[in-house]
C-alpha cells in the first residue's frame, strides 16, 4: 500500500493551497519591489548614490526573488494538474522579465553610472512587474470565483493582490511623467506638457479603477476601498515622506487623503446606482494631485516654474503650486475616474480579465 | 440616500478645505534651511614651482548651518586650458568630485543648475550630497600648471538649498564668469 500517494480530493486541496502560496509569494515579491523602487526614487533624489550595490535595490531584487520563486511554484504546480491558465502564463512572463531586467540594469549601471527613472532595463523592470501582479491578481480572483461562482475575493487577498498592481503601475506612470531621466548620456525624459499630462490622466485613472476594482471584489462591503487606499497612503508614506526629514511635518497633509478614500467607499459600499458608483471614480480621481506628494510637485513644476527643487525644498514648492493646480486638474481627473469606474465594471463584471 | 449625500459631501468639502487652505497656509510659513558654506583652509604644497612640475593644493570645507541638501567646494583654474592637467589626489567627499573642462555646462548665479553657463576655463567640484551640519570634508589635487608667471586659483563653496548670503564662501572678493565670488590663491612657476 503507497502511503505516500494522495486522493483527487486532497490533490485538489494541495493544488488549491500551493497556488493561493504562489500568488501571495508574486504579490509580495511585486510589493517589495515596488516599495524598493520608490525608495531607490528618493534615494536618487537625496543621496545621489554612485554604485548599483545599494539598499534600495537590494530590498527591489529581493523582491523580484521572491516573484521568482512565487512563479516557479505556480507553474509546477500547474503542470502538475496539467493546464496553465493565463493569469499564471502572465506571471511567468512578468517573472521572465524581471529575470532578464536584473543583469541589465547592473550592465546599464556599470556602462553609463548613475541612470535615470526611465531607461530600458527599469521599463523591462517594472513591465514585469506588473505583469507578475496583475497576472496574481487575476489568479487570486480566478480561484476564488470558483469558489464564489462570481468575481471575489477576501479582503486580505484583495489588499495583498491589488497594492502591488496599484504601486508597479504608479511607477511606471511616473517614468513617463517625471523629470528623473535626463543623465549624462541620455536624455529620456518626457516634455514637460507630456509630463503632466499623462500625471493627471493615467494616475486618476488607476486610482479609480482600483478602488473601483477592490469594492466589487470585496462584494461592495464597506471598509475595503479605505483599506486599500490606506494600504497605499501608508506605502507611500513609509518610502516618499519618511526618508526625507524635510517633510516630516507634511504627514498629517499626506494623512488627508484618507478622507476621499472613505468617502467614496461609502458610495460604492451603501448605494447601489452606477451614477453613484462613477461619483466615488470621480471622488477618487480628484485626489490623485495629493495622493501622489510629494514626487508629483517635480512634474508640475517642470510647467509652471522649472527651478531647482532641493529635497528639503519640495514641500514649500508643492504648497506655493497647490493653490493653482488643483482648480486646473480637477474636472479632467473627475472624468478620468469616471472613465476608471466604468473600465473596473467591464473588467471585473464582465470578468474578461481572466 | 439623504444620509449618504450630506456624508460625502462634508467628507469632500473638508478634504478641499485641508488641501487647498488649512495645510497650504502651514506649511508655506516653513522656512527654507539655512546652511552655511565655509572653507576652514586652503594649503598649497609650495609658493614657487619650476614649470613641468606639478604641486598639491588641499581644501577643507565644513558647513556651520543646518543641514544642506547639497554643498560644493570648487576650485578653479584660470591658467589651464585642459582639466587632464588637474588629478585628485585624495578625497572623502560623500560622491566622487567632478573635473569641468573648458565649455562644459556648468551652473552660475548660486542657482545651482537652472542657469547653465558654459565654463571658460577647468576647475574641479567636489560635493557631498546631502551635507550634514557640521561635517568637514576636504580635497587634494594635484596640478600642472601649463605656463610660466603667476599661477592663480580660484576657490569657494555654495550650499544648497542657496537660502541666505552666508550660503556661499567667500562673502566678498572678485566674481567669476559664473558670477560667484571667489578667494583667490596663487603660486609663481618659474623657467626650468
Amino acid at each position: 500500500m503507497n502511503y505516500f500517494s494522495q486522493s483527487p480530493a486532497q490533490d485538489i486541496i494541495s493544488s488549491s493551497s500551493r497556488f493561493l502560496a504562489g500568488y501571495v509569494l508574486v504579490s509580495l515579491g511585486v510589493l517589495l519591489a515596488a516599495g524598493g523602487g520608490s525608495w531607490d526614487i528618493n534615494n536618487h533624489l537625496m543621496n545621489k548614490p554612485e554604485t548599483f550595490f545599494a539598499p534600495p535595490h537590494a530590498v527591489l531584487y529581493s523582491g523580484a526573488g521572491a516573484v521568482v520563486t512565487g512563479a516557479i511554484i505556480l507553474f509546477r504546480t500547474s503542470r502538475h494538474i496539467g493546464k496553465i491558465i493565463r493569469p499564471i502564463k502572465l506571471v511567468v512572463a512578468g517573472m521572465l522579465m524581471l529575470v532578464v531586467a536584473g543583469p541589465i540594469d547592473f550592465v546599464w549601471h556599470s556602462a553609463y553610472g548613475l541612470d535615470g527613472l526611465l531607461s530600458p532595463p527599469h521599463f523591462v523592470l517594472v513591465s514585469g512587474m506588473i505583469a507578475s501582479s496583475v497576472g496574481a491578481l487575476a489568479g487570486m480572483v480566478y480561484h476564488g470565483s470558483m469558489a464564489f461562482r462570481e468575481p471575489r475575493l477576501s479582503s486580505p487577498l484583495i489588499l495583498i493582490g491589488m497594492l502591488p498592481v496599484w504601486l508597479a503601475t504608479s511607477g511606471m506612470v511616473d517614468m513617463f511623467s517625471l523629470p528623473f531621466s535626463h543623465t549624462g548620456y541620455f536624455d529620456f525624459d518626457p516634455h514637460p506638457v507630456l509630463g503632466v499630462a499623462v500625471a493627471t490622466l493615467a494616475f486618476p485613472f488607476l486610482m479609480s479603477l482600483v478602488a473601483c476594482s477592490s469594492s466589487t471584489l470585496a462584494g461592495r462591503r464597506f471598509g475595503m476601498v479605505s483599506a486599500v487606499g490606506g494600504a497605499f497612503i501608508a506605502t507611500n508614506m513609509l518610502t516618499s515622506i519618511v526618508p526625507n526629514d524635510a517633510l516630516l511635518a507634511t504627514i498629517p497633509f499626506y494623512a488627508a487623503n484618507f478622507i476621499p478614500f472613505i468617502a467614496a467607499d461609502a458610495l460604492l459600499s451603501f448605494s447601489r446606482s452606477r451614477i453613484l458608483g462613477y461619483a466615488a471614480g470621480a471622488i477618487i480621481g480628484i485626489a490623485f494631485f495629493t495622493l501622489y506628494y510629494p514626487l508629483i510637485t517635480y512634474t508640475f513644476d517642470k510647467v509652471l516654474e522649472q527651478k531647482t527643487i532641493w529635497p528639503s525644498l519640495i514641500a514649500l514648492r508643492y504648497f506655493q503650486m497647490i493653490g493653482t493646480v488643483l482648480p486646473l486638474v480637477t474636472v479632467p481627473a473627475a472624468a478620468l475616474g469616471i472613465l476608471g469606474a466604468v473600465a473596473s465594471d467591464k473588467l471585473i463584471l464582465k470578468n474578461k480579465a481572466l | 440616500m439623504i444620509l449618504l449625500a450630506v456624508v460625502v459631501a462634508t467628507a469632500l468639502l473638508l478634504y478641499l478645505t485641508l488641501s487647498l487652505n488649512v495645510f497650504p497656509q502651514m506649511y508655506q510659513s516653513i522656512e527654507p534651511r539655512r546652511p552655511e558654506a565655509v572653507i576652514t583652509d586652503v594649503s598649497l604644497s609650495t609658493p614657487v614651482i619650476n614649470l613641468g612640475q606639478t604641486f598639491v593644493i588641499s581644501v577643507t570645507g565644513t558647513n556651520r548651518g543646518e543641514e544642506a541638501d547639497m554643498q560644493i567646494v570648487s576650485a578653479g583654474f584660470p591658467n589651464l586650458t585642459k582639466a587632464e592637467n588637474i588629478k585628485v589626489l585624495e578625497h572623502n567627499f560623500a560622491q566622487t568630485p567632478i573635473l569641468i573642462d573648458v565649455g562644459d555646462h556648468i551652473g552660475s548665479e548660486y542657482s545651482g543648475n537652472e542657469r547653465r553657463v558654459n565654463a571658460l576655463y577647468p576647475s574641479v567640484e567636489a560635493f557631498s550630497r546631502p551635507w550634514a551640519g557640521g561635517s568637514t570634508y576636504n580635497i587634494d589635487l594635484q596640478v600642472k600648471p601649463e605656463a610660466e608667471g603667476k599661477f592663480v586659483v580660484f576657490v569657494k563653496s555654495i550650499a544648497f538649498p542657496h537660502s541666505w548670503n552666508g550660503a556661499h564662501w567667500p562673502h566678498e572678493g572678485i566674481s567669476d564668469y559664473q558670477k560667484e565670488l571667489v578667494e583667490v590663491y596663487h603660486i609663481q612657476v618659474t623657467k626650468p
